[in-house]
């Protein structure tokens, strides 16, 4: 048994379809394999009732849980100075885990930026993208979410590879990843 | 919670149990797992511990032989392995029985133990209660007996009561109503019975006959009616004869239609709350496990848990005791809880 442990529902559905894509786990189990935090706050932060939870699953070797992947945004510096970019994010999560001291794999995969930006990235073709980001510019969306989400959504409910273009070469470490996680 | 209910255990060499530790309980505990896990013989055991006391304890062992064999064993098998196969049947002790082996079921409430020191037809248990020691000897003829026509006395703490999902007697039914007499909560069957079966008009006890009163034809005796439907009553009047005590309850939705559920959970978490009683209960289904989840949550009631039993990959059996936060939250993302 895994857990890819993640911050929402989004990043639980799209890392549901990648799984069906690449044809891993059992489509039963789905639900079982993760587990959502609420928030990147609360995914780094070691004190939360559901990592008591996941301690004693592992503790009692519930499952015969072996192995757990955290996924998670990047997000940016100047909105978190403690956790926010890459670099803060990687000593966050490595703090986390000294203090989760869970005696099983643990790997990690964290989103550039975040999971919006991300997708957005994976637009293919390049006109295509320009047409999605020209949208994002004449709405000046940017200016009311800096997250992207609108213009994420719009191509996860429209354009072009609805919802997700998983052959993009964004998704390949991620799909090394949960590989390796189901190996 | 009430400082005398049960919040952990320790049991070793019982029954599929070598060396087993739980817990975290609180007032209601519903507790799932596969099939053979030891789900029954987990209530089993807090049982015996419960019955602690020197004028209960060697008869609640019997009692849990009996009711056990009753259903599961033929009379013809109590032989001189008896014990051997009742005690020790899927535990890697099975193979290996030793007797003067001592049994332990430790509890924050009792600590107790028992050795039978033969196999064979005079058998001697050596207990001990508390710190206390205590010998017996007991004849497997006077067990046969008792197993057979059930009347041989065995009298336990009646504040500890097990129920299993078929064959209760007229006796019991009548004895435990008296309890929903007592506190003027007849109305609550009545009314649980008429969403049960809407041509049921009420529940009587007449001449020590368990009756229900049937639209158009009267009173009808309870024996008549289906297994669901007793176990059903069983639940409720159970649950008011053990106020301040313990009702373990086996397959709690054994012939219980899933529309009830959410009723029998509202009485169970209410009335174990007004009558300071503890529950435990056992099941397999997922629309039982659902159905606690949207009442204790409803109710608001945080006083409970869920208790996941499964065997690790050495095949030892523990236990996942899940508080109220943790249950919700594995119902909530749809996680599967009925044992690994």
């Amino acid at each position: 048994m895994v857990k890819i442990i993640v911050e929402g529902d989004d990043d639980k559905n799209l890392l549901i379809a990648l799984l069906r894509d690449l044809n891993l786990g059992d489509k039963k189990n789905f639900p079982n394999y993760f587990e959502t935090m609420g928030g990147k706050a609360k995914l780094l932060d070691f004190e939360q009732e559901k990592y008591k939870k996941i301690s004693k699953q592992i503790e009692l070797k519930l499952n015969n849980f072996t192995k757990v992947l955290f996924i998670f945004d990047c997000d940016f510096e100047k909105d978190d100075k403690k956790c926010g970019g890459f670099e803060k994010s990687e000593q966050c999560f490595n703090k986390l885990k000294e203090k989760l001291n869970w005696n099983i794999d643990i790997d990690y995969y964290i989103f550039n930026r975040n999971l919006d930006y991300f997708l957005v990235d994976t637009i293919t073709p390049e006109n295509k993208k320009q047409c999605f980001i020209a949208f994002e510019g004449c709405l000046k969306l940017k200016e009311i979410t800096p997250n992207r989400k609108p213009i994420a959504n719009l191509y996860r409910d429209l354009y072009p590879y609805k919802p997700y273009d998983f052959s993009h070469e964004n998704f390949n470490l991620l799909k090394q990843k949960l590989t390796d996680l189901f190996g | 919670m009430n400082k005398n209910f049960l919040t952990e255990i320790e049991i070793k060499n019982f029954k599929c149990f070598d060396d087993f530790k739980a817990d975290g309980f609180k007032r209601v505990n519903l507790i799932g797992g596969k099939n053979n896990v030891g789900k029954t013989a987990f209530m089993e055991a807090c049982y015996i511990n419960l019955n602690g006391d020197e004028q209960y304890y060697v008869n609640s062992i019997l009692r849990v032989i009996r009711q056990r064999d009753k259903f599961f064993i033929s009379n013809n098998l109590i032989t001189s392995h008896f014990f051997k196969a009742f005690f020790f049947y899927k535990t890697s002790l099975s193979k290996t029985y030793q007797k003067n082996l001592t049994h332990i079921i430790n509890s924050n409430v009792k600590t107790t133990s028992f050795v039978f020191e033969k196999q064979f037809v005079n058998t001697n248990i050596k207990y001990t209660l508390n710190g206390e020691n205590n010998d017996i000897n007991i004849l497997i003829s006077d067990i046969k007996e008792s197993i057979k026509y059930n009347n041989y006395p065995l009298e336990t703490n009646n504040k500890v009561i097990s129920i299993l999902p078929v064959g209760i007697s007229d006796e019991i039914i009548v004895e435990r109503y008296s309890f929903l007499q007592i506190n003027n909560e007849e109305k609550i069957l009545n009314d649980e019975l008429k969403i049960f079966d809407s041509n049921i008009i009420g529940f009587k006890i007449i001449k020590n006959s368990p009756e229900i009163d049937y639209k158009l034809n009267g009173y009808i005796p309870l024996s008549q009616f289906g297994d669901g439907m007793k176990h059903f009553i069983n639940i409720i009047i159970s649950l008011f004869a053990s106020n301040n005590g313990y009702l373990f309850i086996d397959e709690i939705d054994n012939g219980i239609h899933y529309t009830q559920l959410d009723k029998l959970w509202e009485i169970i978490l209410t009335v174990s709350k007004e009558l300071n009683c503890q529950v435990f209960a056992t099941t397999h289904s997922k629309e039982c496990i659902e159905s606690y989840y949207r009442t204790a949550k409803r109710l608001e009631d945080e006083d409970i848990t869920f208790i996941e039993l499964g065997k690790n990959k050495e095949n030892k059996i523990k236990a996942m005791v899940y508080p109220y936060d943790w249950f919700v939250d594995e119902i909530e993302q749809e996680h599967e809880v009925r044992g690994w």
